[in-house]
């Protein structure tokens, strides 16, 4: 009798524990992502592109709201200035003041690079997929220089509109990301997000210069470095409009 | 006395064996020309026109008005499967079926293309169009909410993705809002054209309904007939069954050039065959008119014994015809055994490139068709008896006394 | 060799219906074969003139690999400049600079991805036929004009007509943003859709301008009026190249392969035809000099006993066809020549040519021109399988024994 109990007992604990680790990898995500777009931010940063012949450097601000919504307008260098991009929830639009028009990216062209860097349009619409749409899990566990790392590996539900086959993501025990690797469906890495520097910046600890690289051409990246954030400032919903991303009221 | 006629007649053409044979070779040649050649233009071109029909698909197609020139998805139709099972099923159609065709941008890890989604009905859409179910690797959509796609051999080389993969389909609803999901590729098609294998993904009509948000809509409507030459029946019978709204096409309609090209053929053929007859002509004449002209006297003697001018001319030409017939009958047979080893086509994708241009796969079936050797064999008998009613005239008003005593 | 030739001649006409009959066969044949060729090339010709003069050009100057992957930085710098001093140095050529690029195209109510194409407005309609396809409006005007010409399915698509705007947005050459409102200026249709849908052109240097080219471009056409000539052109350009900046030439054949395939193809399938024709001729022939060979054979046994070698001999016989070869040959240019000729004039037109013209850009009347070629050709040909033929005949001859043959009938 007392022995069922305990097996009883061991089998409910290790079930609750591999649920608890469960949520726990899916916390740590959900965690990180909310670590780095706040309840609300506004971030001014250097964005660079880089290729074998030449460098492209912008600078830009962005602001986010919840899980959601984010603006990007351009301040440097001069001739770019004023193009922004207004997000809501999966649709995209994007305005030029050389031709004041606020353009809907249609969905063949979600799949472009986003303002000529590594990232495509989709990427960053929809930043806040990897909780939604992947089933997450602990691979291990690490102490470095007293900072504890969770490897945390994501695989897409079956008809989750991503191609990757799974991505892992590195992620610091005060919610910063290391790395993210994304892999192919045959288990290849094919580029990675790594952050460079880590340092604290707007009240928080957060990645200040992160690069996105292919793997088979480490010679072509795009790099963003956050020159300064504000964390859970209060925005007004009026600031996510196609309105306001025609005429900057700020 | 047709039976003498054709004793004599026989024998007359092996009096000279060697210019008989010759001539009976270049008949044989000929014939088998006329016949190998047609089959293989006959081939090229009715698989143009299945590559087509199956390409479009169907006979008959209906579509929203404003589809044809802007096929997405703001022009689609309202056909649900239950209406078409109720109107079409009983139509006595060989085949039916509706779909979703939408642009669309297919992504894997490694590349993104522009594509054409098919939402089909697996079930229904057996054997109607391009896929060559056994030339599938891995395995076909089973049913319209079959959660895979399928896509062309040639699009997963160069998405670099394949059987057992995920892909994600990126479209937009008639909201304008993004609709994507990730499929599993469950299969690989090979087309005979290849653009078509880089151009169509195929996914369930109910699972692609469901991505882009249409309910029950579909984009085209298709129906195929008994026989591709004749599609009024099938086309009165959709204009009858399909609601109001919809603009139902012709085959031909559709694909003007294709429709066309039929036509073109057939008349083709018919002047391939005069054009060679024309050309044995001359030397069918010419045979003739030099075995009478070796008779004079031996002709002449039988009129002088009293035989009636017009079975010298029925002697004449039944030995032209007889030469002819053999002629035919080898060349024929020749032909029809030179097709069979190429039965299963002949590959020509060495100009592989060129050919779709034209339109049409780089590998050629011929097509022997019975109507096609009949047309030959009767074409070149009635010209080869009109060939031959020259000499053979003239030899049957040879005055008897010149004739028997020409030198 | 007098002798042999009147002797010749003279056998020939002592069966004029069989002499003419034969002659009847090579004339008939040559005439189908001279017109059938002067149709083929003609319109092969027509094909690819159509299909390069609508856009693609003869001869066009790139960078390195820029046939094969088209990236936006694969540019040909100062490409204006490049191009006037190419026009200089070939005053004959057609000679216009081009830039392209990938942009979202939009109007009020949709938005398309589609090529755009920097043109220069002066030289552009010399190089391709787009510009005299214009249906409604103009075509563009003053280089830094923010106008634009679509085509007629396009603006279908869009539901966009003359005057209406258009906005574009896309990625410069350093992959900035490129961004434009243009004015419709002109409407093409080609009446083919797709053809109508995938091309956008602007003014050069309006597109220099939003995307970011600093006076570069991407490839600049040479329209040479026919291929004729091409090659030698393209090693004269390639001499010319400016030695600062990598470039290549390439010809037509290279920029559209599948048109060489398309009508090699066609060729493949219409020599067989012709071979049939030329070897059914051949075979007339042969049977007509046999005969005339086995029905001299008396008179050949005596001629032999008289000392005539067989050779002699069976040159006569080889004489006598390569006589009426060439009367075949003569007669059947000449007849075949003038039905081109007339052709030429009133054109030609068959049935179910209009869908075939729609779809491959041709004419639906199409005119025929003899060449030099085209007329000799396919008689050269028949006159050498002819004199072949006769060549059975001819060898027969050896194996003549006099004495038998003077007692032949």
């Amino acid at each position: 009798m007392a022995k069922r109990t305990l097996l009883l007992l061991i089998a409910v604990l290790l079930g609750v524990s591999a649920a608890a680790e469960e949520r726990d990898a899916t916390a740590l995500v959900r965690d990180a992502v909310n670590h780095w777009r706040g309840l609300a931010s506004d971030t001014v940063m250097t964005m660079v592109i880089h290729r074998p012949d030449w460098e492209r450097t912008m600078t830009m601000r962005a602001w986010t709201k919840g899980d959601d919504r984010s603006l990007v307008r351009v301040l440097e260098p001069k001739k770019d200035r004023g193009n922004g991009t207004l997000t809501d929830d999966n649709s995209m639009w994007s305005y030029s003041p050389k031709v004041n028009r606020v353009i809907k990216i249609p969905s063949s062209m979600m799949g472009q690079s986003w303002m000529g860097s590594d990232f495509s349009n989709k990427d960053v619409a929809r930043a806040d997929d990897i909780v939604k749409l992947y089933e997450h899990s602990i691979l291990s566990v690490e102490e470095i220089d007293g900072v504890t790392i969770y490897e945390i590996e994501s695989v897409p539900h079956e008809d989750a509109a991503v191609v990757w086959g799974r991505e892992v993501i590195s992620i610091r025990d005060d919610h910063v990301v290391t790395e993210h690797r994304f892999y192919d469906q045959d288990g290849e890495l094919v580029k990675t997000l790594t952050s460079l520097e880590i340092g604290e910046m707007g009240g928080r600890v957060i990645a200040q210069r992160q690069r996105m690289s292919k793997v088979e051409s480490p010679e072509k990246w795009t790099e963003i470095q956050v020159v300064s954030v504000d964390y859970d400032i209060e925005l007004g919903d009026g600031l996510f409009t196609l309105a306001n991303l025609r005429n900057p009221r700020e | 006395m047709i039976r003498i006629l054709m004793q004599l007649a026989w024998r007359n053409l092996w009096r000279n064996h060697r210019r008989t044979l010759i001539m009976l070779l270049a008949i044989t040649l000929g014939t088998w020309a006329m016949i190998f050649m047609t089959a293989l233009m006959r081939g090229m071109v009715s698989q143009m026109v299945a590559d087509g029909i199956s390409a479009l698909p169907g006979h008959v197609q209906a579509h929203h008005p404003d589809y044809r020139d802007d096929p997405s998805i703001a022009n689609l139709i309202g056909v649900s499967d239950a209406e078409l099972t109720d109107r079409f099923g009983a139509a006595g159609f060989q085949g039916f079926s509706t779909r979703v065709r939408v642009p669309a941008v297919i992504t894997s890890e490694y590349d993104s293309r522009g594509i054409t989604l098919l939402g089909i009905d697996p079930e229904r859409e057996q054997g109607l169009t391009f896929v060559d179910h056994d030339k599938i690797e891995g395995r076909f959509l089973e049913s319209v909410d079959d959660n895979g796609v399928v896509i062309g051999r040639k699009l997963a080389t160069t998405l670099n993705t394949e059987v057992g993969k995920r892909i994600v389909l990126m479209s937009q609803d008639p909201d304008n809002e993004i609709a994507d999901r990730g499929f599993r590729v469950v299969g690989l098609f090979e087309a005979n054209v290849k653009a078509f294998e880089e151009q169509y993904v195929f996914a369930g009509k109910q699972t692609t309904q469901q991505m882009l948000r249409i309910g029950d809509q579909v984009s085209e409507l298709f129906v195929l007939g008994d026989d591709y030459r004749d599609v009024e029946a099938a086309y009165s019978k959709t204009v009858a069954l399909i609601n109001d709204g919809a603009v139902v096409k012709r085959w031909t309609e559709l694909d003007a050039y294709l429709g066309t090209m039929l036509n073109v053929m057939d008349g083709f053929v018919f002047v391939w065959i005069v054009v060679i007859f024309l050309a044995l002509s001359f030397g069918l004449v010419n045979t003739l008119v030099m075995a009478v002209f070796e008779r004079v006297r031996e002709i002449g003697l039988m009129l002088a014994l009293g035989m009636r001018p017009i079975n010298i001319l029925g002697q004449i030409i039944l030995e032209s015809l007889l030469l002819l017939a053999i002629g035919l009958a080898l060349g024929s047979a020749l032909a029809w055994a030179a097709v069979q080893p190429i039965k299963d086509g002949i590959d020509v994708s060495i100009v592989g490139e060129g050919m779709d241009m034209w339109g049409m796969s780089s590998v050629l079936y011929p097509e022997l068709l019975l109507s096609d050797v009949i047309l030959a064999n009767v074409v070149v008998l009635v010209l080869g008896f009109l060939a031959s009613l020259s000499p053979a005239w003239r030899a049957a008003h040879y005055e008897p006394i010149e004739a028997i005593t020409k030198v | 060799m007098n002798l042999v030739f009147r002797l010749a001649w003279r056998n020939l006409w002592r069966q004029p219906r069989r002499t003419w009959l034969t002659t009847g066969a090579m004339v008939f044949s040559n005439t189908l074969l001279v017109f059938m060729i002067s149709l083929q090339f003609g319109m092969y010709g027509l094909m690819i003139d159509n299909t390069l003069q609508a856009f693609t050009g003869h001869l066009q100057i790139q960078v390195p690999g820029y046939i094969d992957d088209q990236k936006m930085r694969q540019t040909v710098a100062d490409i204006v400049p490049l191009a006037e001093t190419m026009r200089s140095e070939f005053p004959d050529q057609n000679i216009a600079a081009r830039a392209t690029g990938f942009a979202l195209v939009s109007s009020e109510d949709r938005s398309y991805g589609i090529a755009v194409f920097g043109v220069e407005p002066d030289y552009e309609p010399s190089v391709s036929t787009v510009p005299g396809l214009l249906s409604e409006g103009r075509f563009l005007g003053d280089n830094d004009a923010a106008e634009i010409i679509i085509g007629a399915a396009l603006a279908r698509n869009l539901k966009v007509g003359l005057g209406d705007e258009l906005t574009m947005l896309g990625s410069g050459k350093d992959g900035s943003f490129a961004a434009a409102v243009v004015n419709i200026v002109g409407i093409f249709d080609s009446g083919i859709s797709d053809f109508d849908r995938s091309i956008t052109e602007i003014p050069l240097g309006l597109f220099q301008d939003v995307f970011y080219m600093n006076g570069s471009g991407h490839h600049i056409v040479f329209n040479n009026g026919g291929i004729d000539g091409v090659a030698e052109l393209e090693s004269q350009v390639e001499a010319l190249l400016p030695s600062d900046q990598e470039l290549v030439v390439h010809d037509w054949d290279a920029l559209q392969p599948g048109l060489q395939q398309a009508i090699k193809a066609d060729m493949s399938s219409a020599f067989f035809m012709y071979g049939i024709l030329v070897i059914l001729v051949a075979f007339s022939v042969l049977n007509t000099q046999l005969m005339s060979v086995l029905e001299r054979t008396h008179e050949f046994g005596i001629v032999m006993a008289l000392g005539l070698t067989p050779g002699r001999l069976g040159r006569l016989v080889v004489l006598e066809t390569a006589i009426m070869g060439l009367l075949g040959l003569l007669l059947g240019a000449a007849l075949g020549g003038l039905v081109t000729s007339y052709l030429t004039i009133n054109g030609f037109a068959y049935p179910g040519m209009e869908e075939l013209a729609a779809k491959f850009n041709l004419p639906s009347r199409f005119y025929p021109e003899v060449s030099p070629i085209s007329l000799i050709a396919g008689p050269l040909v028949v006159f050498l399988f002819t004199v072949l033929a006769a060549l059975y005949p001819a060898l027969r001859l050896h194996r003549l024994h006099p004495v038998e043959a003077m007692r032949a009938v």
